[in-house]
């Protein structure tokens, strides 16, 4: 870890510190807060409508581009922007039972409520812990040296690409803990009662995308069909991308379960911040990604309207080069870079050197001092 | 669009088509955009007009959508307005009687209220509030009664208003008594439609606490001067230490199934670590909560087992509908009066709750 020349006072006070941002920023919230994501949810629809007309009542292929474009703009901008960070709370402090996180539905096959406990709990509150967030490496692919090989992991630029295409089923697939079935966690009964809602769920979306819009636009059925599939295509890569980048880059680091044990609130934080890695970049970039851009922050404050964590960043920022601790963050292309280097080395078992890079977790509450350690390996 | 709440109303099939493709949150959106009235099912309101009734109450007069089923005169309604991006609801007697052409909230000023202090100052004409369906049964029975009687204070004259305003139209004044009690006679609300309503016939019987005289509701006085109140159906809204005194007075005379009452309840806030009372409404439970932690905590010590995950803040598992009373976020300190969802790890009590658990 790269915090060993804090002593435990220090991590508390360094926790402290991200409260009163976080209180100042809750003591601010406002209409400012619900204008911009007001203003996103009109830009997301609008978007939509435009891409469905193109797509239904275009015969050109520009109009098919365009179309197919806006669509897939404004699907990400409801997964991301919207879905996710109302899906999180940030805005239920309005009391606008449209921006509820409990009845809040988004569009993608993961139905909202599974999606919420398995993200917002076990995801936010384990962070990056093996063995207890199950969004490390999606169960798919190996992204620290720390998980255990498998044969399996061998293909996995190939899986990794796989998953990227089909992000949202992926997510899905995920939520219902099939693997539990090979461990005899749950029963095969278990797992189809927790399939049902999202079965019901995706056989609406699928219904709604490939069968409804299509026979509704008469003549021009393959053309909707066709430019659902590559919106939703389109939105899976993209999610896939800036989630990889929210944890796997190098640097970014894998604790062990003994982490948890009597963590306090301070470790808590430098755990978030220790975990995660942000991707620079303009207002629109930070927009696509849901303000996932800045992770470290979402996962400091996952609670805060992401619009505000920009701002955030520039505080937290100043807090770890005061408190000497990295703070990884790199372009979309470096990080993604980083990302598939990382797939691609421990596709292999790895080597004691591998081992070295990537130091093995320790619990956090050590106090000793010493130098930081670079911010990637 | 939004996921029902759960056991709160049947879905048409239409509807539950409509939310699975995701067309209603659309549809609502698009709507809103060409006119900010129009939506799929929630009743709004423009505003209409504002007339100054006094120097702290304001009547505003509303058109409501056509979502809006209606209401009984005495009913209130709950206004929904939008203050610094957060939605409030409060609890308004509806002061017009059914058949007018605008619903009309008469509004009083509460010194530092949000709500109030927001419709008096900033609400204009044009501008489009949310209402629910009316509620409330301070109403006429049926068949109306004949020789109704109204004792009000203050502000409580609100329902006497639509009560009286529907008697009017019907040429139904003769033998109707409103005994009302206002601070000053400048702070009289409606004085001249009174005076109107009293030369087509009502009783009108007006007190205030600048002239000669006691002060406020007076029993003695009062039987003075509607000697038969005891026989007739009477509707009391007012200031709870008047409410208090006309209750005693009725069962005195053994005549309490006449008196009808509205009033708005608020549960007065306790301090720090108190040990308070939580209705739970799913369960039917009543416990007693001790004050020192989380309410999660708290509940869990009586032997709840609230749904929740991180016990920090962060995941929203153990949020919970609290239905009524005052709860305060512990991290930020705020004070949460309006029934509104709280996330019981990092919630404290501030008086007794109902918790929809």
């Amino acid at each position: 870890m790269t915090h060993q020349h804090l002593t435990p006072d220090e991590i508390e006070a360094f926790g402290r510190e991200l409260d009163a941002i976080r209180d100042r920023h809750l003591a601010d919230l406002g209409e400012r807060d619900r204008a911009h994501i007001q203003r996103i949810i009109r830009i997301a629809e609008t978007s939509e409508l435009a891409g469905r007309l193109f797509l239904h009542f275009g015969i050109d292929p520009i109009s098919f581009v365009l179309g197919t474009g806006a669509l897939t703009f404004a699907k990400i901008l409801e997964n991301m922007e919207i879905g996710h960070n109302v899906m999180h709370g940030q805005y239920d402090w309005t009391g606008d039972p449209d921006l509820d996180s409990h009845r809040y539905e988004w569009d993608s096959v993961s139905p909202a409520a599974s999606w919420r406990h398995s993200h917002n709990f076990e995801h936010h509150t384990y962070t990056n812990v093996l063995g207890m967030d199950r969004d490390v490496g999606y169960n798919l692919v190996r992204v620290g040296a720390e998980q255990q090989w498998r044969l399996g992991y061998l293909v996995q630029p190939a899986s990794a690409l796989g998953l990227a295409l089909t992000f949202q089923w992926g997510v899905a697939l995920h939520d219902l803990r099939l693997e539990e079935l090979a461990n005899g966690r749950s029963t095969p009964a278990e797992v189809l009662e927790r399939a049902k809602p999202f079965l019901r769920k995706a056989g609406w979306q699928v219904a709604r995308d490939y069968l409804l819009y299509p026979a509704l636009a008469g003549l021009n059925a393959p053309r909707v069909f066709a430019g659902n599939l590559l919106a939703n295509a389109g939105r899976n890569v993209w999610a896939f991308a800036v989630i990889f980048c929210g944890h796997f880059p190098e640097g970014a680091e894998l604790f062990d379960r003994s982490v948890l044990e009597d963590e306090s609130h301070g470790e808590w934080y430098l755990r978030q911040l220790l975990g995660s890695a942000n991707i620079e970049g303009g207002t629109f970039l930070h927009v696509l990604t849901g303000h996932l851009s800045h992770q470290i922050e979402h996962h400091l404050f996952p609670a805060l309207p992401a619009w505000r964590y920009p701002a955030i960043a520039r505080e937290v920022r100043a807090l770890c080069e005061r408190y000497e601790l990295p703070y990884n963050t790199g372009t979309l292309g470096e990080q993604l870079k980083s990302v598939a280097a990382k797939l691609l080395r421990h596709a292999l078992p790895s080597r004691a050197r591998a081992e070295a890079d990537s130091p093995a977790p320790t619990p956090v509450a050590t106090g000793a001092r010493g130098k930081p350690a670079a911010v990637a390996a | 669009m939004t996921q029902p709440l759960e056991g709160q109303h049947h879905e048409s099939p239409l509807a539950t088509v409509a939310r699975r493709l995701h067309l209603d949150r659309q549809a609502e959106h698009w709507l809103q955009r060409i006119d900010p009235t129009l939506s799929l099912g929630e009743v709004r309101a423009r505003v209409i007009g504002i007339r100054h009734e006094t120097p702290d109450v304001k009547t505003f007069q509303l058109t409501p959508n056509g979502h809006w089923k209606g209401h009984r005169s005495g009913q209130h309604t709950l206004l929904e307005v939008t203050i610094d991006g957060v939605r409030h609801r409060r609890p308004f007697t509806i002061a017009s009687p059914p058949d007018a052409d605008a619903l009309a909230l008469t509004i009083k000023r509460i010194p530092g209220g949000t709500v109030t202090g927001f419709l008096h100052d900033r609400l204009s004409v044009g501008d489009v509030v949310g209402l629910a369906q009316a509620s409330g049964d301070f109403v006429f029975p049926d068949p109306r009664p004949t020789g109704p009687l109204f004792l009000t204070g203050g502000a409580g004259i609100t329902p006497a208003l639509a009560m009286l305003g529907e008697l009017a139209q019907r040429g139904g004044l003769e033998g109707a008594t409103l005994v009302h009690h206002a601070r000053e006679a400048k702070g009289i609300i409606a004085r001249d439609r009174l005076v109107r309503w009293a030369e087509a016939g009502l009783e009108l019987i007006l007190h205030t606490d600048d002239e000669p005289g006691p002060r406020g509701f007076d029993p003695d006085r009062f039987i003075e001067e509607v000697p038969d109140f005891a026989g007739r159906h009477t509707w009391l809204c007012g200031p709870p230490p008047m409410m208090d005194v006309a209750r005693s007075l009725w069962a005195l005379c053994h005549a309490s199934e006449r008196l009808h009452e509205e009033r708005f309840v608020t549960t007065p806030p306790v301090s720090d670590g108190q040990a308070v009372k939580a209705t739970l409404r799913r369960s039917g439970r009543q416990v007693t909560l001790d004050g020192r932690g989380s309410l999660l905590e708290q509940l869990e010590r009586v032997g709840e087992k609230p749904a929740h995950g991180c016990r920090m803040g962060i995941c929203g598992t153990c949020r919970c509908a609290k239905t009524s009373g005052v709860t305060r976020d512990r991290e930020t300190g705020a004070l949460s009066t309006e029934p509104q969802p709280i996330r019981l790890c990092v919630s404290d009590a501030r008086s007794d709750l109902e918790l929809d658990l």
